[in-house]
């Protein structure tokens, strides 16, 4: 039903004089199935694909969650049994894919798929029903990995990176790898017919006048984010594919005994769990700008800076994977090249943030709860970013390498990045896709439990992983058990912000739907298609093509 | 209602600041005399460990302007342009003045942070004349220790015995899955890979027992790896050498003891070849 709107082509032939329509007025009608059931489950409406991607993306989210909860109730003192050694090792291997795979990585998608359309003014994203495809692939995908838990020998317990030769046949016995492996495939083959649908979207089907400078800066987060993923997820791929192969048919790509090299498969790894760092930060990164710009009532800061610095981040993150290998074994000038690289990332994603301060500069500062999170995000990525400088020098990164400090390192980014930008984008952008606003006072409680649980949580595993504590540890020396009997209480309060967040979806949902295009009053400062349509939008969004001028 | 989210922005970050401090005091009051696995920071015992600490310092040092400021700044911002009746936002989208410096400061303290690791990361991989050779060999989930230059002797699940001020190379590889030799005191980590030899250095300027553990997920009791190193006087190095070698030479001979890897003879093989070659 896209192909007639806004091929570039028909833009040259389209005499028609600015702001005169160049479609009928007549609006794309919805494919009317009988059935509500039918009608989600057969939708190609890039709306309802998102928000399938976000729902799936919260339940999840809970699952995730739990295993974290596991993991955070075994470590509570130094010599617990809650879980037994073997299922510790399934739960920290299931929470890492399965937070990174089916939560980060699909809400962001969501997002993405319910936004990136509105704003660039088009009525769907490119190829319909190969969207649809990429989200319903996840669902199988995301079936293997958790029944992974129910077959023999349990789910994958070699890590979320299953290095071989532990996630080989002779160490990893049961059919959990397989399974694994297969999930990831099928996650794979999703985030790449996403990435080359939106890729295809955003080049081409802008609304008439919307240069690609005039963009809104979540599309080109996304832009730069779809081709890390186009490029990053076949090496993936592949790489689990080799140690597939290993396993299932003999070949001896990883098997150090016949001439197979382990090390080689971190390479390939981490060339793609290198760049998904960025593919689970970088749409966050534009959700975030523009939250900040929204409630500071002023334009975002430097926004030509802003896209040179989310490309530049694009670029330079293909170039650092060998940091994840500091202590591998890897050539000295490797170790000295990796370690400059890695550091270079610092300087754009500095520039960002001193974009968003002076952003926020000057304004006139609204602290509803999107902004709280947008605000919080802002304090914690300083962290998560100070801590990867650190971890970037190879001297003191073989030190804390695979230790707590690693651990805390990354949640703050993914933690205090990626969901506290996907809180703030979730609060800001509910009422566009439900027509309701989520209540105010219990956003308010459950951004002060995800900070303070947050911080409780990850900031102590700093301390410990100086210490010397190493990570993916089922006990522990009794002397780290304080720091995390106090990382164990935070996740209660994170636990406790997540069930309160899902509980305000149900409150609002009971609600009318009556907030109107643009609760925010954002068109009052800054002109965006997305406040300017319903809320919900209709299926076709734009009764007319808008012309950007 | 600008104010009462900032104080409470305000009242959390004092909460994980006090919260930090009193970790902070945690971790100093361990005893220095204690064996104990968290010394690398308070007191380390290697030249590397020594380096590697002021190192770090200076990590600090240099960066803790790029972590307070964005944080200053913010807490002013939530205090400052919190909106106010009759109060109007201010316009500037621009000032490449300002981004060509915020790009161009961080930029040169990269460099700064750069330079001195460069000469630190060539002294970590330079390895220096060895006093004593060893050999550290992952197993799922013990470590076997061997010591090439007296007769080979092997001991595997027993404390690691090293002298005091001598440098000792050792050569690392694994007959099973990865696994990582982590002592933090030393200032060292290396992975152990089968099929592969990976080397570090350390000369230990302090008698004592020292702690470590497995770093690299290598299956289910991991966490169960630990290493522990004792450092003792060359006189006692000597002594406990002798009777190593006295229980060694006949285990030898009859094939006994000295618990074999549990499995891959042939990674064993292509293993020695490399060290031999190396």
């Amino acid at each position: 039903m896209s192909i007639m709107l806004d091929k570039p082509k028909d833009q040259k032939t389209a005499e028609a004089p600015r702001g005169v329509p160049r479609f009928p007025d007549e609006p794309v009608k919805p494919v009317k199935t009988p059935n509500v059931f039918l009608n989600i489950l057969g939708s190609t409406d890039h709306k309802v694909l998102g928000i399938l991607y976000l729902i799936l993306s919260l339940v999840m989210g809970v699952v995730g969650g739990a295993l974290a909860g596991g993991i955070r109730a075994q470590l509570a003192a130094h010599n617990l049994e809650v879980l037994s050694p073997e299922l510790f090792n399934q739960f920290i291997t299931m929470h890492g894919s399965i937070m990174i795979f089916f939560v980060i990585i699909p809400a962001l998608a969501g997002f993405g798929n319910y936004l990136v359309p509105i704003m660039i003014g088009a009525r769907d994203m490119a190829f319909p029903r190969l969207n649809a495809f990429s989200f319903w692939i996840l669902i199988p995908s995301g079936v293997l990995m958790f029944t992974s838990f129910m077959v023999q020998g349990g789910a994958a317990a070699a890590g979320w990176t299953a290095y071989p030769p532990l996630s080989l046949k002779e160490f990893s016995g049961g059919p959990g790898v397989d399974m694994w492996i297969l999930g990831v495939h099928l996650a794979g083959i999703s985030s790449i017919t996403g990435a080359i649908n939106f890729i295809v979207t955003i080049l081409n089907m802008r609304a008439p006048g919307m240069n690609i400078m005039k963009m809104p800066l979540f599309c080109w987060t996304w832009l730069v984010n779809a081709w890390l993923i186009l490029i990053g997820t076949p090496v993936l791929a592949g790489a689990v594919t080799m140690v597939l192969m290993d396993r299932a048919f003999g070949t001896n790509f990883f098997k150090p005994g016949m001439g197979g090299d382990p090390v080689l498969y971190q390479h390939l790894f981490w060339f793609y769990s290198h760049p998904a760092v960025y593919i689970m930060v970088l749409p966050g990164f534009g959700m975030i700008s523009h939250v900040l710009a929204s409630f500071s009532h002023k334009r975002i800061f430097g926004y030509t800076g802003m896209v040179w610095a989310v490309s530049a981040i694009g670029v330079l993150g293909f170039l650092v994977w060998g940091h994840h290998m500091f202590t591998a074994g890897i050539s000295p000038e490797l170790r000295l090249y990796f370690s400059f690289a890695t550091m270079v990332i610092a300087v754009p994603t500095g520039v960002k943030i001193w974009s968003w301060l002076a952003t926020i500069w000057g304004g006139t500062i609204e602290f509803r709860t999107p902004m709280k999170f947008a605000l919080g995000f802002l304090s914690l990525f300083v962290i998560g970013g100070i801590s990867g400088v650190f971890l970037a020098n190879v001297p003191f990164d073989i030190q804390v390498h695979d230790s707590y400090f690693v651990v805390a390192h990354f949640h703050y980014v993914l933690v205090g990045g990626s969901v506290m930008s996907l809180f703030a984008g979730a609060y800001f952008w509910f009422p566009k896709m439900s027509g309701r606003v989520l209540s105010e006072k219990l956003g308010n409680v459950v951004f002060w439990l995800f900070f303070i649980g947050m911080n409780t949580t990850f900031l102590p595993l700093h301390l410990v992983g100086l210490q010397g504590m190493a990570r993916r540890i089922w006990q522990y020396r009794p002397e780290f058990e304080t720091v995390n009997g106090i990382a164990s209480l935070g996740y209660l309060f994170m636990a406790a912000a997540g069930a309160l967040f899902i509980y305000s979806i149900f409150e609002a949902l009971r609600r009318p739907r009556d907030c109107g295009a643009d609760p925010w009053k954002i068109n009052d400062v800054q002109e965006s298609l997305v406040w300017d349509i319903p809320s919900p939008p209709p299926a076709y969004n734009f009764a007319r093509i808008p012309v950007i001028k | 209602m600008p104010r009462p989210p900032a104080l409470r922005t305000l009242l959390a970050v004092a909460l994980v600041a006090a919260a930090g401090i009193a970790l902070g005091q945690d971790f100093a009051n361990v005893p220095a005399t204690e064996p104990s696995i968290t010394d690398w920071m308070l007191d380390p015992v290697t030249p590397i460990a020594h380096e590697v600490r002021s190192y770090t310092l200076f990590l600090v040092a240099m960066t803790l302007p790029y972590l307070l400021l964005p944080q200053v700044l913010l807490l002013y911002c939530i205090f400052k342009f919190g909106k106010k009746p009759g109060m109007r936002p201010a316009t500037f989208h621009e000032n490449v003045r300002l981004e060509v410096v915020w790009t161009i400061v961080p930029a040169l303290t990269l460099v700064l942070l750069a330079i001195p690791a460069y000469g630190l990361i060539k002294k970590i991989e330079n390895m220096p004349e060895a006093d004593v050779n060893i050999q550290v060999i992952g197993h799922q989930f013990y470590w076997e220790y061997r010591y090439p230059d007296y007769n080979d002797i092997r001991i595997s699940e027993e404390p690691l015995v090293i002298p005091v001020n001598k440098t000792v190379v050792a050569d690392m590889t694994s007959v099973d899955v990865n696994h990582a030799w982590w002592v933090p005191a030393f200032g060292i980590k290396m992975d152990t890979v089968p099929g592969r030899t990976t080397q570090v250095w350390f000369n230990v300027e302090r008698e004592g027992w020292f702690k470590g553990q497995c770093a690299e997920l290598c299956g289910t009791l991991h966490s169960k790896m630990l290493i522990d190193v004792h450092v003792v006087s060359q006189e006692e190095f000597d002594a406990w050498i002798a009777k190593k070698q006295a229980e060694f030479a006949p285990a030898d001979e009859a094939e006994e003891t000295a618990p074999e890897p549990s499995a891959g003879d042939a990674d064993e093989g292509a293993v020695a070849q490399e060290q031999s070659a190396s």
